[in-house]
């Protein structure tokens, strides 16, 4: 150990002493400093859609995309992917942006979001689910059968959808949209009676809207809930269960085409 | 004539919590002379040694090395000051070379020259670039007394410096130290508790016990007066007589006779009792020990 | 004086201890940069893409749908929320929060390793630089020499801060080179965004500012530098005080980790804010990470350090120019 190496050891740390004293310097200095560069507000839209192999599905909506209640964590989109990697032995890239409670108000929000219409632009197939946290508000059920009250939600909900519908065809006008329809979870309570009627008009004014754009599919799943409901549903007796989200996969599954 | 004081110490005192350790010691040391420092394990020997390099301050009193007063300008008193407390405790993992050299960075002017002639001084210059940890005990001493000549010092501060080393380094030791007194003009202040040591090293000696000095004194002059001769006589009882009264005697038991011993008298008075048909069977002189003196100065305070 | 720290570097140098420290971070680095590559990868099988943006929409998606369950303690709702925003808002300005490579490896190595990781490596050499010479015993030839003491200190202690200084630049250069093995070497580049404000209602976004990665870099170099400067100080400090190495490593070792878990769950006993352990993680002001306790900000964390390193300094000091050594 010869004392040319001791010093130039010594000569390294005193250069790095002084540089990252330098960066402490101007870490602080930048902190309280006004705004040099300021983030580009606009990105530059290089955003080119990676090469893609197989298919490509995005998921928008709420806790049924999401796949609350489903043990497996799956939801149907997630089944719905399982079946289709299988039928068609393709890579099935999923993107899925469904969240918790979102109503059409949200959601509307969300689709004019950059990035979700960039996911939505890229996909074979877009999953919607929506409506069902207009309508119940949550799993509250009806607050009341007011139906000037019902028909405001009704409205504005219908005017969502349309607007939401219009964004994905903006996107992307190839994709095949799946929009799945509203169930009764209440069906077997006291008022599920007129709860029904209500979600009948309702999924009937939404397969309207639907109709009214190219390759928008509504997926009835009323039908699939109507007898024996208990069976398909959660404890939280509004989120559908294992067995119920497969019911909804296997029926959109039909409907694929590729 | 009086050599100069290299090393005074006047009224040393430390007092750690309640208690007096160090009881107001004076003593100066000159140059060229060896000074022995001797009392049991705890006196206050290390303590005292460590007040003199600067270890620890002292409570009262004055230390002043060279004519420097060490708590006024301690750099320029330890200037001339070369010391090993206790054992020399070197940097196991450097070379006796890099240690010495750690050392004479901290010494103004000591160069790469200095370093090769204390090396060359202990005898070290062939493994001086080996770890230290390779070193033997006696290896190992001899560095640190290479490391405490390495400012050319004025005093030399060795505390037990034939510690741990077997009877050849002992001696190979005493003769350095020795020569560094003799030769190079050196103050060498020496500790120890074995006396032996002592009585062959130095010049001078304090006797220090429960953190004072008892006495301080010149080798010779602490035992020339308790050189005796025994004789073993036949016919005992006249020869006692005839000793009697030539010189003072004592003691007399089992069929010994002491009295002083004196270079010019001794032969004459064993030619007298020769000549007066007393056989001396045996006449054996006394070497002076240190350790009836210690014994008799503390009141029985047991050394080694 | 120079020549007292040659010594002290001597000594250094000759113990390997920076050998010791290179080849523990060298060996974290790999197993860091294994795990992140491992983490890429299970993120590409599960999304089937490496798009940055998908994955960072997922990342938004999945961070607000754990928002919506209600078992979320405040605390940790307002954490997720901010980080949450500022996820959005990378997105919406189109920049990759961690853009592939080597320099964003080292960014993310940096800033986890900043209250614990560095620290630690800094107390190997800091806590025996003053007892090691009294457990040796060589602290009775260094305090002999016409030396004053506090000069024999300040050489330790410059030495120290030119070794942490190594251990930082050591940290930074592996994670570089062994991480660009598998991420590659590019990125330095790459755009950041830092100065977010985190306050009460959530975050504030007026005041972000756009970064190349090399410059945040430097300016993370330069924190992570001085919270090992502190932490170096304090465990000199202890080594100064306590002649037992181990027993002062003990100590500084319990108030690190102690810190790490503060900061967890201190938010309500706001005056630990002043303890120099919840103030280590300096990079997360940069970053917009909401502070652990309320009110805490980089100039408050760089005042309560300053504090901390002042005392540490002012009783070494004293202590070592005073004592008595047996």
């Amino acid at each position: 150990m010869s004392k040319n190496y001791v010093r130039l050891v010594t000569i390294i740390g005193v250069v790095f002493f002084l540089l990252w004293l330098g960066g402490l310097g101007w870490a602080v200095g930048n902190y309280y400093a006004g705004k040099p560069e300021s983030p580009p507000q606009t990105s530059p839209q290089d955003k080119a859609v990676d090469n893609k192999k197989g298919l490509t599905i995005t998921a928008i909506g709420d806790s049924l995309t999401r796949g609350t209640g489903d043990e497996t964590g799956k939801g149907y989109v997630g089944v719905l992917v399982d079946e289709l990697k299988e039928k068609t032995k393709q890579t099935v890239q999923l993107t899925n942006l469904g969240i918790n409670g979102q109503t059409s108000d949200q959601l509307r929000q969300q689709v004019q979001q950059s990035e979700v219409g960039r996911q939505i632009q890229k996909a074979d197939i877009v999953l919607v689910t929506i409506g069902g946290n207009d309508l119940f508000r949550g799993g509250q059920g009806l607050m009341d059968f007011d139906s000037d009250n019902i028909t405001a939600i009704e409205k504005k909900y219908l005017d969502n959808l349309n607007f939401i519908l219009q964004q994905i065809r903006k996107n992307n006008q190839e994709a095949t949209v799946f929009f799945v329809g509203l169930y009764n979870p209440f069906i077997e309570m006291d008022q599920g009676k007129e709860m029904s009627k209500i979600v009948r008009h309702w999924n009937y004014d939404s397969a309207e809207v639907s109709a009214g754009f190219p390759k928008v599919v509504f997926v009835p799943t009323f039908d699939l809930f109507e007898l024996n409901v208990n069976d398909y549903l959660y404890t939280d007796k509004f989120h559908p269960n294992t067995k119920g989200y497969r019911l909804i996969a296997e029926r959109v599954a039909s409907l694929v085409t590729w | 004539m009086e050599k100069d004081i290299t090393l005074a110490v006047k009224d040393l005192r430390k007092v750690i919590g309640r208690r007096e350790i160090i009881k107001g010691l004076t003593f100066d040391l000159r140059e060229g002379e060896v000074f022995g420092f001797l009392g049991p394990n705890g006196a206050g020997k290390t303590t005292t040694i460590r007040m003199l390099v600067g270890l620890i301050k002292p409570t009262s009193g004055s230390i002043e090395i060279c004519g420097t007063n060490i708590e006024e300008d301690f750099q320029k008193a330890l200037g001339c000051l070369g010391c090993i407390v206790e054992n020399p405790e070197l940097y196991p993992f450097l070379s006796g070379y890099n240690n010495l050299l750690h050392f004479a960075r901290m010494l103004p002017s000591v160069g790469d020259e200095r370093i090769k002639e204390v090396t060359k001084l202990v005898g070290l210059t062939e493994r001086i670039h080996d770890k230290v940890k390779t070193y033997s005990l006696g290896m190992r001493q001899r560095l640190g007394i290479a490391q405490a000549l390495l400012g050319s010092p004025k005093v030399l501060i060795l505390d037990e410096p034939t510690n741990g080393l077997d009877p050849a380094g002992i001696r190979e030791m005493r003769e350095f130290i020795r020569f560094l007194a003799e030769e190079e003009g050196l103050s060498v202040l020496v500790s120890s508790h074995l006396l032996s040591e002592i009585q062959l090293l130095c010049d001078r000696v304090a006797i220090i016990a429960k953190g004072s000095i008892i006495r301080t004194d010149t080798v010779e002059k602490l035992l020339s007066n308790r050189e005796r001769v025994a004789w073993r006589l036949s016919p005992f009882e006249k020869g006692r007589d005839l000793l009697a009264a030539l010189t003072p005697i004592e003691d007399a038991d089992n069929q010994i006779v002491l009295t002083e011993f004196n270079e010019q008298k001794t032969p004459e008075w064993n030619r007298m009792l020769v000549e007066a048909g007393v056989s001396v069977l045996e006449m054996n002189r006394k070497m002076p020990v240190l350790e009836d003196l210690f014994l008799e100065l503390t009141g029985g305070e047991t050394i080694e | 004086m120079n020549k007292l720290i040659q010594n002290e570097m001597m000594k250094l140098i000759a113990k390997k201890r920076l050998v010791v420290i290179a080849l523990i971070i060298g060996v974290l680095v790999v197993l860091f940069t294994y795990a992140q590559y491992k983490e890429v990868q299970r993120e590409r099988e599960k999304l089937g893409t490496n798009d940055w943006r998908t994955i960072l929409q997922q990342q938004i998606v999945d961070t607000t749908n754990r928002l919506s369950s209600n078992r979320l303690s405040d605390e940790w709702r307002q954490q997720l929320q901010i980080s949450l925003q500022q996820k959005q808002y990378y997105l919406d300005h189109d920049i990759n929060p961690a853009e592939p490579g080597a320099p964003t490896f080292m960014r993310i190595f940096l800033e986890n390793s900043i209250d614990l990781f560095i620290p630690l490596m800094v107390m190997v050499i800091a806590s025996d630089l003053v007892s090691s010479e009294h457990s040796m015993g060589t602290v009775k030839l260094l305090l002999t020499r016409p030396v004053k003491r506090w000069k024999v200190l300040m050489s330790k202690y410059i030495t120290l801060c030119l070794a942490i200084s190594l251990i930082v630049a050591i940290a930074g250069i592996l994670s570089f080179l062994i991480s660009g093995v598998v991420f590659g070497y590019k990125g330095w580049e790459a755009p950041i965004l830092t100065g977010f404000n985190v306050t009460d209602t959530g975050l504030n976004t007026t005041d972000v500012k756009l970064l190349s990665l090399w410059k945040f870099l430097l300016m993370d170099f330069g924190l992570v530098w001085f919270v090992a400067l502190v932490v170096g100080t304090l465990s000199f400090m202890l080594s100064v005080l306590i002649n037992s190495t181990a027993a002062g490593m003990g100590v500084m070792l319990a108030a690190l980790i102690s810190g790490a878990i503060l900061s967890n769950m201190v938010s309500s006993w706001e005056s630990a804010k002043y303890f120099f352990m919840v103030n280590l993680r300096l990079t997360d002001y940069m970053q917009g990470s909401p502070p652990p306790i309320e009110g805490m900000t980089l100039s408050f964390s760089l005042l309560v350090l300053f504090i901390w390193w002042a005392a540490a300094m002012a009783v070494s000091f004293i202590v070592f120019t005073k004592k008595d050594v047996y």
